[in-house]
């Protein structure tokens, strides 16, 4: 593959995590009705209700969220690709690291996403059942958040060790991927907490740990967009002057 | 964390005032800064719905446990402090002692909200308890988080003092992760009077 080509999809990769943003907010949050999410303190027959009032929305939201979840992936490898760069021609555990992270993040958001699928699927089960899904769905992206927290410190050291003339990441913001990861830790409390603000449903458990996730992503989005645009910048006159010669 | 590890050595450290360690660091301070002024905007604003209920659990809490492990915290603060002098002062051989120190202490935090824990989980006291509750338990529980990554933080330098690497030349990652220990230490001095004393 000559690098005119490499770089396209590379570019392609890097926006396909805008495009995940965009995707997941249309259909997990809005189709799938999980603004404001079901709080966990809703008795079963509620909770049923609000399925049944939504079901098609929340059958599509879902079905189409497990698909678009996948957009993660290929922006983890472009990440991937740059961070082992950066570790240049020493082992790339941290691009490793980052990689499996990114991947077992699709795994834990797309598996909640089904467990809802799995409710909205036979309407006349028992609300109890409508309960278990919702729980299991809920416990499922909220708990196992470190997988995610995992890729992002690898991606913050790689950056902080990084030693190039135009860095990848500024400093800032690894440190911002940092905090953004630790932002994570309120949710584990989801595991016990049935009400307040650090419920699922809640402000210190949900919006504001999401919220957190969206600033790093949107940022490393930009920096990686930039570093593959400077690469571009630098490629296309030297891939020019080969057409010219051929 | 151990940020020092990776972050390069000291480059530019003019003259006169500077923001100590890595300067970016500072902006992961501001981050937890306004992420637990958030939480406290929060405490106060639930607290206000439920005035009567936040009194009486808080009067469960044991104060004396608290001021001790406020004073476990700012004695650290100030074996860190001496730590970084130590080094400054061109004194590699002192750095480990107080960092140490400041372990230990650190450690002793964590055992005093063991024991504090176990007590409230004993007295049939839990997360769910009451909104009161939920956020001390949630708060003190997020803080201790930190305390024990400060704590690693710590043991990092003190394993990379031993070995001399910290003197007026170098002075970079001890700065950076003394600094975070003092914001953990500073997050306590607001978490105390806020969950123990505020009436």
């Amino acid at each position: 593959m000559d690098e005119k080509t490499s770089l396209r999809y590379q570019l392609i990769s890097a926006w396909c995590g805008p495009a995940f943003v965009i995707t997941f907010i249309i259909f997990w949050l809005g189709f799938g009705h999980n603004f404001p999410n079901p709080s966990p303190s809703l008795a079963p027959e509620v909770l049923k209700t609000r399925y049944l009032d939504n079901l098609g929305e929340i059958r599509l939201g879902f079905i189409i969220s497990m698909i678009t979840v996948c957009l993660y992936m290929p922006w983890s490898c472009v990440l991937a690709g740059q961070m082992s760069r950066i570790e240049g021609k020493n082992m790339p555990i941290l691009s490793y690291l980052q990689l499996i992270g990114g991947a077992l993040t699709v795994m834990v958001v797309s598996f909640s996403a089904m467990f809802w699928a799995v409710a909205a699927f036979r309407p006349e089960a028992s609300p109890e059942t409508f309960q278990l899904m919702t729980d299991t769905g809920w416990l499922c992206i909220d708990l196992q958040y470190a997988c995610t927290t995992l890729q992002m410190v690898a991606a913050a050291l790689v950056g902080l060790a990084d030693k190039s003339k135009v860095p990848l990441f500024p400093r800032w913001v690894c440190y911002l991927t940092i905090w953004c990861g630790i932002s994570f830790f309120p949710a584990s409390l989801t595991g016990v907490m049935k009400d307040g603000p650090f419920a699922w449903s809640g402000v210190l458990s949900f919006y504001f740990p999401y919220f957190c996730w969206l600033c790093w992503y949107s940022t490393a989005s930009v920096f990686m967009i930039k570093e593959i645009r400077r690469r571009m910048s630098v490629a296309e006159p030297a891939a020019a002057g080969r057409l010219a010669t051929a | 964390m151990p940020i020092e590890l990776t972050a390069p050595a000291l480059d530019t450290d003019k003259a006169g005032r500077h923001l100590p360690g890595d300067p970016d660091l500072w902006f992961l301070i501001l981050a937890e800064l306004l992420t637990f002024g958030m939480f406290f905007v929060a405490y106060v604003g639930y607290r206000a719905m439920e005035p009567a209920v936040f009194d009486a659990s808080q009067r469960t809490l044991d104060r004396s446990l608290g001021v001790i492990n406020t004073l476990l915290l700012l004695t650290s603060s100030w074996a860190v402090v001496s730590a970084v002098r130590a080094a400054r002062a061109d004194r590699p051989q002192v750095v480990p002692r107080y960092l140490a120190g400041a372990i230990v202490l650190g450690f002793g935090f964590m055992v005093i909200k063991y024991f504090e824990y176990s007590a409230k989980f004993a007295a049939g006291i839990s997360l769910n308890t009451d909104t009161f509750f939920n956020f001390y338990f949630a708060l003190t529980m997020i803080h201790l988080g930190h305390v024990v990554g400060g704590t690693v933080v710590l043991i990092v330098l003190w394993s990379n003092a031993r070995n001399g690497r910290y003197h007026s030349g170098n002075m970079r990652g001890i700065e950076s992760g003394a600094s975070f220990w003092h914001l953990v230490d500073l997050l306590w001095i607001f978490l105390f009077p806020l969950l123990y004393l505020l009436r």
